[in-house]
């Protein structure tokens, strides 16, 4: 019986599939449309068909899964009736959140607005109690009143309701009493407390990701249970059944039912996990992930073969302050559209023709020119090619479009045109890039740029040239890269704990002792989650500042407990990261220590991405013709491969196009290519 | 890599720029702009420069226009080209590569006030000045008889700080140690003040780093052409907006509450302006005299404000330049607060700019459709200095506090946001009593504190300590006796107030801006910020929209009744319009208003 690890990638177009067959190393691949009124419909029927055409009994070990379930909700305002509890006389921290706007625009904008709230004031109640910030009572809970505000809750029928009282993480015992009464009062109610999402100090932030998690709770743990459900209707019987999170880490689906508000930013970790992995594989400890969809893309630095975490986020301008990988988005992909204003200024973005109508070449009726159309008619992309020739591209379309909107309008020629939008939208995403390395202090010369998506090597070969990058790797399959990702994630659950103190003032036994019941916690969930305590690490660290800053400096600790020596070494861990992270550092100022993280790593066996062995077919067996390419002002005659006929180790000069299923490669005059045993294609300057 | 044609082009490049390198060049500039603001960020020592963000960074071309800038506070725009202004005035031809300038003065250059300290420097191609990187950057203490500088009780800017006029701060890439040592002395924080001029000269010098390569890729008569052209463009964009408004001329004032010395008097912020064509002038002669307390402003900074409002009614997300400025022209009488003669004090601006960005508003919208807007809270800060809770070292925590946003033609004004050119966060109340000696006793909106109107003022903000130390406490506010005008027929918004140990016997109320209070332990305080104006004919605010705030708590069922002219009823829990009673009160508040309005 065949072992298989699967899994899918549920996109607002395209819903990816993964199969890994564990003993033969075969990976297979197949795009599905999505479902989006019922995502579950198109991971069935995808598994079905997986099943189906492996021809011989099998059995699927392992199955996790890129979820948009709660991103959508959050976007669309589809989420559960919720209702929120507050310290009295505290209404006002969720609708004022930080006070301020956005840099930018919504400076000048008389019309911008927060988005509004999810939880109306007319939902939100108020619990007599305060807790002062060493965590003693001032003002003890007032049960019967609570009981009252409850009751007023189930009268409207809320299906979850958020519970952020002023430093719960210091003194949980409130919020837990709080939930028991709502529980006793609303036995349906879900129930979220900020002292379990986010134990962490700064009650906005607290709240703000609290709210999030009751609001798609009920959302997510519906979704995932309906799931389940149908998944051993087909036979994956597996307790190994993961949900992807925005700390790339994956989550049983049962933790993830319980913490909703993980998954939000999770969309694009699996691209970079995948980029971590396969760097990892083939030695590389620095590289850029660039990930160029139909409407955004997605860069995000890995650095000694680590991605980068943010602690805080957004999503629809709404705030969460989670573990997340540091991910830099700018509206650049396909669906781009160029305009021309009255003034002659040629914009490219941020607007996009997405899927619907889409780029005039669909021929879906849309009649703006996007990058797409450029693509075609500079020659990247071939009429036929698309989506391995399953559809047909209208290069008179893409070029009625830019001759009437850009083109004319500038007095420019129609290859001109084209051919400047590109090196608009090419220099948006060198800022992206740089915004993430220079702007940080990274020397680009370092790095090599990991391509995926639809459109990322399209584009790859002449931003890693703009740039001075070390080169660019694209991936066997790039168009369903972040499925692959899904394929080699651990578990990862985060912990954290704000208790505010001069690093002087505390005994290494307090820090210990912390550490110790967090270290409990995370313990007991992994061996909840089924793994072996050979299979469970566990990582410490504390989030640490100079007296009196507004933000912190994560500093990692030893797994051991600490001896006072120990915390001497903090000390100048810390300066040695704030110089790095910062520039300088203040050996003697006073430091605090805000909060304290673990995480729990649950180990999943490693798989090896398959090797290839050469066939010693010759490059020209895998040429399918050539055409009229356009580089920099000229034209020139540029042989087009079919990338899964080139053998491995084929080595070869630009210019050259590369087809594929769902990505098209462009390899520039000047660049050298190469195809390693991974079948990744990687591709140099030559300087 | 050889580009023989580029040579060749560039010589009609004066008159016809690519347009795809010109979007090229300005995705660019963009893009050194941001890095230098990051790397400011990054370095800057003080938390004013890394945690407020009070600090921008700027491009200019070898004039002193700016060319790029990244907008984080929209006042700099008039400040970099004056005080650039003031280092070619001052030095001239003896401008040389690796030369750095710092400057302050309000006077001899543009800096708002004192603690804005502009560091610039020239950027050559082969031996030609071509521009000149700028950041400008708020300190924490540059000296004078009160902590920060800015002492609303100052009576000229002798009582503000050191000031410093175009001086010469590094030479050939090497630091001239007497201005650091000048600077230093004549600070209460020198390693703060000269940690953070190191930081902005970071940011300049990256900033030229980044320009030398885009001339090296684009050559210097396609860079230049690209500079013109873009100046060109946000002058033509404003030009082409203003000759679509119609003809006309229309004036409007605004009150700013008192100048922190003579605390019954008002200071009038007035605007005439004369449109023709694509001609705009704005004349602000008729505003007050110069004040004797710092409520006085250069006109950078009036000319920064027109800037401002301009952009918000053309288009909030336009390049912003220099270019900006020469779609307008203004004048600002010598001697008024607008345009005051040395060396009467400006170091706190707020008030004013807020007050004349209001006033410009009000005038302006006459003439632009559907732009219009009523006033917002301004802006506020508190400062409580004492001992701190752990270290018993002197602290100070400072705090800026919004209020409600001004309502728009088809929308509700915000609440408890920022507004105009303000733009600062509220600190957390945990982090605040972890760190200070307070509790904080109450934070939410204020119902009612929204002008009435069809669109109804976003709600102010109500904040309550409890102070559990002694401490000084100085408060720097507005629109306490004069609240947030309404617009199109809408009411203003609730005043602002503050309050020592309100509902008590030794109850205390503090004028707009006071300094230096002796808080006890035990004593308690209150600050209620300023609710926005309301937009339009309250009475014809959707009788729905009315129970929906009743609803919510942003309105009690009195306002409903007394403002609105909506009669609701018990209904179950809730409440529901009596819309016989509700169309007969209306009718009744309609006509009473007909009767009352000049004929």
């Amino acid at each position: 019986m065949a072992r298989y690890r699967v899994t899918v990638d549920t996109g607002g177009t395209f819903s990816d599939f993964v199969a890994l067959n564990e003993e033969t190393g075969k990976l297979s691949i197949a795009k599905l449309p999505s479902t989006p009124d019922d995502p579950s419909r198109a991971i069935i029927a995808g598994i079905e068909e997986l099943i189906a055409t492996a021809g011989e009994s099998t059995e699927i070990g392992y199955f996790c899964h890129g979820t948009t379930v709660g991103t959508n909700a959050l976007l669309e305002g589809k989420g559960a009736k919720t209702g929120l509890l507050v310290t009295e006389g505290f209404r006002g921290i969720y609708p004022v959140g930080e006070q301020a706007r956005p840099y930018g625009a919504a400076i000048f904008d008389v019309m911008y607005d927060k988005p509004a709230p999810l939880i109306p004031q007319s939902l939100t109640g108020e619990v007599k109690e305060r807790v002062d910030f060493r965590g003693n009572v001032v003002q003890a809970l007032d049960e019967a009143a609570l009981r009252k505000t409850v009751r007023l809750l189930a009268a409207e029928n809320v299906g979850s309701v958020a519970v952020c009282l002023l430093f719960s993480f210091l003194h949980p015992a409130h919020d837990a009493r709080v939930r028991e009464i709502v529980r006793e009062e609303i036995p349906e109610c879900d129930v979220s407390l900020s002292c379990e999402v986010l134990p962490q100090i700064r009650e906005y932030y607290r709240l703000s990701t609290t709210v999030i998690n009751a609001y798609l709770q009920p959302i997510l743990s519906h979704y995932i249970a309906e799931l389940d459900r149908r998944l051993e209707r087909v036979g994956v019987a597996t307790r190994q059944k993961y949900i992807m999170q925005s700390n790339g880490g994956m989550a049983t689906f049962a933790a993830a039912a319980r913490r909703a508000v993980t998954t939000v930013l999770s969309g694009p970790a699996g691209g970079v996990t995948a980029g971590v992995l396969a760097g990892r594989m083939i030695g590389l400890a620095n590289i850029i992930t660039f990930d160029m969809g139909g409407t955004s893309c997605d860069v995000a630095l890995v650095k000694d073969g680590g991605p980068l975490l943010s602690s805080r986020g957004q999503i629809a301008g709404r705030d969460l302050a989670l573990p997340m990988l540091d991910i830099n988005t700018v509206s650049a992909g396909g669906g781009t559209i160029a305009t021309v204003d009255r003034f002659g200024m040629l914009q490219v973005g941020p607007a996009s023709a997405g899927a619907v109508p889409g780029p005039a070449c669909y021929g879906r009726g849309g009649e703006m020119p996007t990058i797409t159309d450029c693509n075609l008619v500079l020659g990247y992309l071939g009429e036929d090619g698309f989506l391995g020739g399953r559809m047909h591209l209208q290069a008179s379309k893409a070029r009625a479009a830019i001759m009437s909107k850009v083109a004319r309008p500038l007095g420019l020629d129609l290859i001109d045109a084209a051919e400047g939008i590109v090196r608009i939208i090419d220099v948006k995403m060198q800022e992206a890039i740089k915004a993430i390395s220079t702007m940080r202090g990274h020397d680009l010369r370092d790095f090599m740029l990991f391509a995926f998506g639809g459109a990322g090597p399209l584009h790859a070969g002449r931003i890693c040239d703009e740039l001075g990058m070390a080169g660019v790797i694209v991936p066997l399959y790039p168009g369903v890269f972040s499925a692959i990702g899904l394929l080699m994630s651990d578990v990862k659950h985060g912990y954290i704990r704000s208790k505010l103190a001069p690093l002087t003032e505390v005994a290494p036994e307090e820090v210990n002792h912390i550490f110790d019941q967090m270290t409990a916690q995370a313990l007991a969930e992994l061996r909840g989650d089924g793994f072996a305590p050979d299979r469970i690490r566990v990582e410490r660290g504390l989030d640490m500042r100079y007296a009196g800053q507004g933000y912190e400096v994560a500093v990692p600790c030893p797994a051991e407990p600490l001896r006072p020596s120990d915390l001497k070494e903090l000390r100048m861990g810390f300066d040695q990261r704030h110089l790095s992270a910062f520039g300088h550092m203040a050996p003697e100022e006073p430091v605090e220590i805000v909060s304290y993280r673990v995480r729990g790593l649950g180990l999943l066996p490693s798989i090896e991405m398959p090797k290839f062995s050469p066939t010693g077919a010759a490059l020209a067996d895998a040429r399918r013709g050539s055409r009229r390419v356009r580089f920099d002002g000229a034209e020139l005659d540029c042989p087009i491969y079919q990338r899964d006929q080139i053998d491995v180790g084929a080595n070869f000069a630009g210019p050259a196009i590369l087809e594929q299923l769902d990505c098209t490669t462009v390899v520039r005059p000047g660049q050298n290519a190469r195809v390693d045993e991974w079948k990744n294609l990687i591709v140099t300057q030559e300087r | 890599m050889e580009e023989p044609d580029r040579d060749a082009g560039t010589l009609i490049a004066m008159h016809a720029i690519d347009p795809v390198d010109l979007e090229v060049v300005k995705a660019s500039l963009s893009g050194i702009v941001q890095e230098m603001q990051n790397s400011l960020f990054r370095t800057g020592f003080s938390t004013i420069v890394r945690e407020s963000q009070d600090a921008s960074c700027a491009l200019m071309n070898a004039r002193g226009e700016v060319v790029a800038q990244h907008v984080v506070l929209p006042l700099h725009i008039g400040a970099f080209p004056a005080c650039t202004a003031a280092v070619i005035d001052a030095f001239g031809g003896g401008i040389a590569r690796g030369d750095a300038f710092v400057i302050n003065h309000p006077y001899q250059g543009g800096s708002p006030h004192a603690p804005d300290i502009a560091v610039i420097t020239p950027f050559f191609v082969d031996a030609a000045l071509f521009g000149f990187c700028g950041s400008i950057a708020h300190k924490s203490d540059i000296g004078g008889p009160v902590p920060g500088s800015c002492s609303g009780q100052a009576r000229e800017i002798f009582n503000e700080g050191l000031h410093l006029p175009a001086v010469r701060y590094e030479m050939d890439y090497r630091r001239k140690g007497d201005i650091e040592r000048l600077i230093g002395a004549n600070s209460r924080t020198p390693e703060l003040v000269l940690g953070d001029i190191r930081g902005q000269l970071g940011a300049d010098r990256l900033g030229e780093r980044r320009l030398d390569e885009l001339v090296g890729k684009f050559g210097k008569q396609e860079i230049l052409g690209c500079f013109d052209r873009l100046l060109e463009i946000s002058e033509a964009k404003v030009k082409q907006a203003i000759a679509e408004w119609k003809d006309g001329r229309f004036e409007a004032e605004r009150f700013v509450d008192d100048d922190g010395i003579e605390l019954e008097r008002p200071v009038r912020i007035q605007v005439v302006i004369e449109k023709r064509g694509d001609a705009l002038h704005f004349d602000f002669s008729g505003s007050a005299d110069q004040t004797k307390g710092p409520a006085n402003i250069r006109p950078p900074l009036v000319q920064a404000a027109c800037a401002y409002a301009l952009i918000s009614l053309i288009d909030p997300s336009m390049y912003v330049s220099s270019g900006l400025l020469r779609g307008f022209t203004m004048t600002a009488r010598e001697g008024s607060v607008l345009n005051p003669r040395f060396p009467a004090p400006v170091n706190t601006y707020n008030p004013t700019i807020h007050a004349l960005v209001d006033a410009i508003f009000a005038a302006v919208s006459h003439i632009v459709p559907g732009k219009a807007r009523a006033d917002g809270s301004g802006s506020r800060s508190i400062i409580l200095g004492g001992r701190n809770t752990y270290t018993g070292k002197g602290y100070v925590q400072y705090e800026i506090i919004a209020g409600g946003a001004g309502a728009r033609p088809g929308k509700d004004g915000a609440s408890g946001i920022t507004v105009n050119q303000s733009n600062a966060k509220i600190a957390p109340i945990e982090i605040i009593e972890s760190e200070f000696p307070t509790r904080i006793t109450r934070f939410e909106l204020i119902a009612d504190s929204g002008g009435a109107g069809e669109f109804r003022g976003g709600l102010g903000i109500r904040r309550e300590y409890l102070n559990l130390a002694d401490a000084r406490f100085s408060i720097r506010s507005m629109k306490h006796s004069i609240p947030p005008n309404g617009c199109a027929g809408g009411k203003t918004g609730r005043a602002g107030d503050i309050w020592i140990n309100p509902e008590r016997a030794a109850a205390r109320r503090l004028p707009t801006r006071y300094a230096d209070y002796p808080l006890r332990a035990g004593d308690t305080f209150r600050l209620d910020t300023p609710g926005g104006g309301g937009y339009g004919d309250p009475l014809a605010r959707e009788a729905e929209h009315v129970l929906a705030d009743v609803c919510e708590g942003v309105l009690s069922k009195e306002a409903a009744e007394h403002d609105y002219g909506v009669i609701l009823r018990p209904a179950g829990r809730a409440w529901a319009i009596d819309a016989a009673a509700t169309q007969a009160r209306r009718a009744q508040l309609k006509a009473e208003k007909a009767k009352s309005a000049p004929r």
